[in-house]
């Protein structure tokens, strides 16, 4: 079969972050078949298709489409070529309406002015013709996600795409939606496009693509047909090493109640209802999983709990103590802890030095702070006491923490939030976008806490991290809790099927 | 690592030369071009601004008198921006502070000291006051503080020209203003005929305060994470609003306090066109600071030798208009901001040495 | 109604129209530059630069077309230069006004004394206004004649500007670029939309207007040159932008409340022994409230959605579908 990409000796370094992104990648996909480019969160897949897109110019190297020699300078240049691409966060103009974000760029129009009922005629029949109904006259903010990507494929279509990049395009969607997700992919395949799917959930690549190449470090260490490999050798090659995928074991039986949430309604920035009626209990020793897709709550009910966002009826109880309304500093002196989601503006300050990074839960408290003034030498002690325990590598007090890599910042969070030992500690996506060997420090740390007393409370998109932690699982959906799993109960179909929105059989359900 | 912390050094101190430069190389081609030596009004500039001829005539200390308003509007906007409120206030803020002491200067009668204490207390709560309006509108409404400051700063305006000319009004003079305020009143100055006095004293002495509120206190802290990030400062439970109203309450009561001293110290009343922009030239002297204490004092200080020099020297001395000092001024701050622009020319720079290094020591 | 007392109205309108004008004009040009999704404070020095360069180009030109005509290009190379110091080297926007407008404060003044001595203000008896122009058959139509007739080229400039902006805005695939850019950078940016060019044209243009108001001060308004003559109406426009939501109407209907209220201000001056001050407040407390109603406009829209949503909760409550899970 004819090759629709071929790219040849791509490298790509970034001097600002000081990462060689792709090292002399030769990577190449066949028309009319779905490829999957898989490798860990910095492995430089997203570099390479980057690259592919116009988004980024490599320092060597040469790319090829439909066996013609080209350069693509710009993404207007990719498009040209017959590219597109779907960004993991969607570049959508949330005012405008199916139809505008699809012509975007590419309007028609008569003695220079827009034909607007036109437009929505132009994409209805785009949609019609690929089987991938939408309206075209409704505003994009008003869609689901799952809509919303559907938007971003038929604006690649639009432009007369032929060759699909597709950047993690799961990750937002329930296992029932990314099967049809998967349904749409196989079907753009045999109208004869060329899918590259960018993914590190293997059994995803399984399920639909034809052609897998992987990536690590930079480098591609393996291309092979889905018929000749299966899911741990893909594993090996992507890691460098064995990993087992596995339950949490030793059960520590789970004490007095730590914290509670009774009844919770919250709503989110634009007023709507993002929780509702959500109550559930987190036990000493105990790890409980809040896992479902994103965008289903999760962040609402992480900020009320943590009192970053008002309360608009129900709950919240921190051993006995009714903190619902209480601010967020007394409910860390009360001894919660909060791993936020975004580590690089919330957890952090990237603009201060380390030091000041690592008091900002405890700078009332003394020894750090003493008659309204900051203690220089007590804060330095904390912030090396941190560094040595999370082993936080090329941090250095008193300096700045902007040039420090992911994983290192994750543990700075982990290393200030953990040092107070916390009865209880909030966990929002703890390990997205690190490495490896970062995510099993992470998890260690957790599991220690757990042990050592604290309850948990770990919201997560990550099937497996959540698997990998968890003592029960409580599933997410649409603000509600859609069922709570023991984790010997639960299985990833039990899962998937709550948190598509589906009911399980009440006999297995937990009620403890 | 070392490495990186030292070229960081280097653009420290190199930005702003550069700056400097680039803004008076400007400034020499705009009097070449309206057929001035630049060299002739550059020196009759730093001569008048800078020079001390005999203690009861010196320049020297008109400038530090003028520097006092600049460093306490310079530290005003200083604590405004670091806690993320880009306030251009100070002006008004200056302005109700002046109004305030004059009126207190001479409606009460109290003995010295106290009634010195009282103006400036009296003062700093007007401008604190008067700041903490555009600060609620922003916590509370997310209203703009730019435009808010300026229109509150042409309210202060109007405001002052309304009470010299009719109520606080003494004699119907050429120059509406109002009645001198009490000896007691009055601050001290150094020596006779200069009005360099106390207040510069209590300039430098508030920019020391300044420094050690804002970067060594808990409270200064936390303005300055809500300023920097206020996402982070909520996180780590700091009251977010309450840190900014404070910021800006702090920042108006500086200004305040700078109106007071100009009354008090150097015209011992107000009258119309009182203030002849030391708000606005706050602003300057806190943004050329790098919005630091320290580098507001040296800022202050030039900024006024740059004023008076520009007023003296060249417009007197030279017949040069003395605009001309806010013109360089402006160059200059927008070639500071414009940092990157000079990282470019020392990076380039330093590759350019590095090689005829390399090429050098392999000869 | 009295005859002379609608006579006044008019009269009143027609001054306001007047006085509202330069300020349209800056504000359409501040509201195309926040389309683009940049928030332009510098819209005072645009505009003084206009009023400058304006009246000294029809001086020298001897034709007051030609001095509005330089003072727009002017205008769109200082915008150009405030796009340059934006864009390539990231000057905070804040910062970048302040410095613009300083420099153009003092810089015209500077300019002015060296070429015509140590004065505040600068005429030459040659500059000729623009003329007023009397619209055929409108003209004739009984108060709306006198309405909307008889003013000077920049006033209609201002008019035409306004709604070809609106159908640029809504109804032309450029338009619709220019909100996407504002909106979503990112979005405009991977479909091959130059943001920098976008950007760069609404700044240009931007400038263009302010500096085209600014001339409708110098040589439209009055025949003179003063100091600082905007004299704070471009803050005056940045907030009309505001709350004319960056839409070239709303951005007309708020630039003429405040151009009828400054033209009520200066009646009230005439009539009333009120102290001049105290009336020119009015102006500037007008634009904070109007900021208030924008940010109170945009909680109640919140609360609104919030109140609907409590309703819904409390349903849901009832309904007893969630039961505390341990």
């Amino acid at each position: 079969m004819a090759l629709a990409v071929e790219m040849t000796g791509i490298s790509k370094y970034f001097p600002s972050t000081a990462v060689q992104a792709n090292r002399g990648v030769n990577f190449s996909a066949e028309s009319g078949q779905v490829h999957a480019l898989v490798g860990e969160n910095g492995a430089g897949k997203t570099t390479l298709m980057n690259i592919l897109y116009g988004l980024h110019q490599p320092d060597e190297g040469e790319i090829k489409i439909n066996g013609k020699h080209v350069l693509v300078p710009t993404p207007n240049e990719a498009i040209h070529l017959g590219i597109g691409m779907v960004h993991q966060h969607f570049k959508l103009i949330p005012s405008f309406t199916v139809a505008q974000n699809i012509l975007l760029g590419i309007e028609p129009h008569k003695y220079g002015l827009l034909r607007q009922g036109y437009e929505n005629d132009m994409v209805r029949a785009l949609a019609d013709s690929f089987g991938l109904p939408v309206e075209p006259s409704e505003k994009v903010s008003n869609l689901t996600v799952g809509m919303q990507q559907r938007v971003e494929i038929l604006k690649t279509l639009q432009r007369n795409a032929y060759i699909l990049l597709l950047d993690e395009p799961t990750a937002v969607l329930t296992p029932q939606e990314a099967d049809e997700f998967f349904k749409v992919l196989r079907n753009l395949a045999e109208r004869g496009r060329t899918v590259i799917l960018i993914t590190h959930k293997l059994p995803e690549v399984m399920k639909v693509a034809d052609q897998v190449t992987v990536m690590r470090h930079g480098e591609v260490i393996e291309v092979t047909s889905i018929s000749d490999t299966n899911i741990n050798s893909l594993a090996h090659a992507m890691v460098g090493r064995n990993i087992v995928f596995n339950k949490k074991e030793s059960h520590v039986r789970p004490g007095e109640v730590i914290a509670e949430v009774k009844d919770l309604f919250v709503s989110s920035n634009n007023g709507a209802a993002a929780v509702m009626g959500v109550s559930f209990q987190v036990h000493k020793n105990e790890i409980l999983g809040i896992a479902g897709v994103s965008g289903n709550g999760q962040n609402e009910l992480t900020e009320a709990i943590t009192g970053l966002r008002e309360v608009d009826k129900g709950k919240v109880l921190l051993a006995s103590l009714d903190i619902t309304k209480a601010a967020v500093h007394e409910r860390r002196k009360s001894g919660m802890a909060h791993i936020p989601e975004d580590r690089m503006t919330m957890g952090l300050n990237l603009q201060t030095t380390l030091d000041e990074n690592v008091i900002v839960n405890q700078y009332r408290q003394k020894p750090y702070s003493r008659a309204g003034f900051l203690v220089a030498a007590a804060i330095r002690k904390l912030a090396n006491s941190i560094i040595e325990r999370f082993s936080v590598a090329s941090a250095k007090t008193g300096e700045g923490i902007a040039t420090l890599s992911g994983g290192n910042l994750q543990k700075l969070v982990l290393g200030r939030e953990l040092s107070g030992n916390p009865h209880f500690i909030v966990a929002s996506q703890p390990t997205r976008g690190l490495d490896v060997g970062s995510i099993e420090f992470v998890h260690k740390s957790l599991l220690d806490a757990s042990r050592s007393g604290a309850g948990i409370l770990l919201i997560s998109v990550d099937i497996d991290e959540i698997f990998s932690l968890c003592d029960r699982i409580a599933v997410l959906y649409r603000g509600q809790i859609a069922g709570v799993l023991s984790a010997e109960d639960a299985d990833e179909q039990k899962l998937g099927i709550l948190m598509a929105g589906g009911n399980l059989d009440p006999a297995e359900e937990m009620t403890q | 690592m070392s490495k990186s912390s030292f070229s960081k050094k280097i653009n420290v101190l190199l930005v702003p030369v550069l700056a400097t430069i680039s803004g008076l190389i400007l400034s020499s081609v705009i009097l070449l071009l309206t057929n001035h030596s630049p060299i002739q009004a550059f020196s009759a500039l730093v001569n008048s601004g800078f020079s001390c001829s005999k203690l009861t005539n010196c320049n020297f200390f008109q400038t530090l008198q003028l520097a006092t308003p600049l460093i306490l509007n310079g530290l005003s906007a200083t604590v405004a921006f670091r806690s993320g409120m880009f306030s251009i206030g100070q002006e008004g803020q200056f302005l109700m502070g002046a109004i305030v002491a004059a009126w207190l200067g001479y409606a009460i009668h109290l003995p010295p000291v106290i009634h010195q204490i009282v103006l400036i207390a009296a003062a700093v709560l007007a401008g604190g006051m008067y700041a903490w309006i555009p600060g609620i509108l922003k916590v509370k409404l997310n209203i703009n503080e730019v435009i808010t400051t300026v229109m509150m700063n042409n309210i202060a305006i109007l405001f002052m020209s309304y009470v010299v000319n009719f109520p606080m009004n003494v004699d119907k003079g050429s120059t509406a203003r109002s009645s001198p305020i009490d000896i007691s009143a009055t601050l001290p100055t150094f020596f006779q005929g200069s009005k360099w006095g106390v207040g510069f004293v209590i300039a430098i002495a508030a920019s020391i305060i300044v420094y050690f509120y804002i970067w060594r206190s808990t409270r200064g802290y936390e303005q300055r994470m809500s300023g920097q990030s206020p996402l982070f400062a909520r996180f780590g439970g700091i009251k977010t609003t309450r840190a900014v109203l404070r910021g800006m309450i702090i920042s108006g009561g500086l200004a305040g306090m700078a109106g007071a001293i100009e009354v008090m110290g150097v015209h011992h009343r107000i009258m119309q066109g009182f203030s002849t922009g030391l708000g606005f030239d706050g602003v300057m002297v806190a943004l050329l600071g790098q919005t630091h204490p320290v580098g507001v004092v040296i800022v202050g200080i030039l900024f006024a030798g740059v004023r008076l020099g520009a007023q003296i020297g060249l417009q007197t001395f030279m017949q040069i208009p003395r605009e001309l000092g806010g013109v360089i001024i402006a160059l200059i701050i927008l070639f500071v901001s414009a940092d990157t622009f000079f990282k470019d020319v020392v990076q380039t720079t330093q590759k350019w040495l590095n090689k005829i290094f390399s090429r050098f020591r392999k000869a | 109604m009295d005859g002379s007392n609608g006579l006044l109205i008019v009269d009143l309108l027609r001054s306001g129209i007047r006085l509202a004008t330069p300020i349209l004009l800056a504000a359409l040009g501040g509201a195309i530059s926040n389309r683009a999704g940049v928030l332009d404070f510098a819209l005072e020095g645009k505009m003084l630069l206009g009023s400058f360069l304006g009246i000294l180009a029809a001086f020298w030109l001897h034709n007051s077309y030609g001095g509005a005509l330089v003072a727009v290009l002017a205008g769109g190379l200082l915008g150009w230069i405030f796009a340059f110091f934006y864009l390539k080297y990231k000057v905070d926007l804040v910062i970048l006004a302040i410095a613009i407008n300083l420099l153009i404060s003092e810089g015209t003044v500077f300019f002015l004394r060296t070429f015509y001595g140590n004065v505040g203000s600068w005429t030459d008896a040659s500059i000729q206004q623009l003329p007023d122009i009397q619209i055929p058959i409108v003209k004739n139509i009984p108060v709306i004649g006198q309405l909307l007739s008889g003013y000077n080229a920049i006033i209609y400039a201002s008019w035409i500007l306004t709604a070809l902006l609106y159908v640029v805005l809504f109804y032309t695939p450029f338009g619709r670029h220019i909100r996407a850019v504002g909106e979503n950078k990112e979005a405009a940016k991977a479909l091959g939309i130059n943001v920098a060019r976008i950007q760069y044209f609404a700044l240009i243009l931007g400038g263009g207007m302010c500096a085209l108001g600014g001339a409708f001060l110098s040589i439209g308004h009055l025949t003179m040159f003063t100091r600082n003559m905007s004299n704070g109406r471009g803050w005056m426009a940045v907030t009309a932008a505001l709350f004319g939501m960056n839409n070239p109407i709303g951005v007309f209907l708020a630039s003429l409340l405040i151009g009828v209220a400054d033209a009520l201000a200066v009646r009230l001056q005439m009539l009333t022994t009120i102290p001049p001050m105290l009336i020119q407040f009015l102006p500037n407390v007008l634009a904070i409230l109007a900021l208030v109603l924008v940010g109170l406009r945009n909680r109640a829209n919140v609360a609104l959605i919030r109140r609907k949503f409590s309703l819904k909760s409390q349903k849901i409550s009832e309904d007893g579908k969630s039961e505390a899970i341990s």
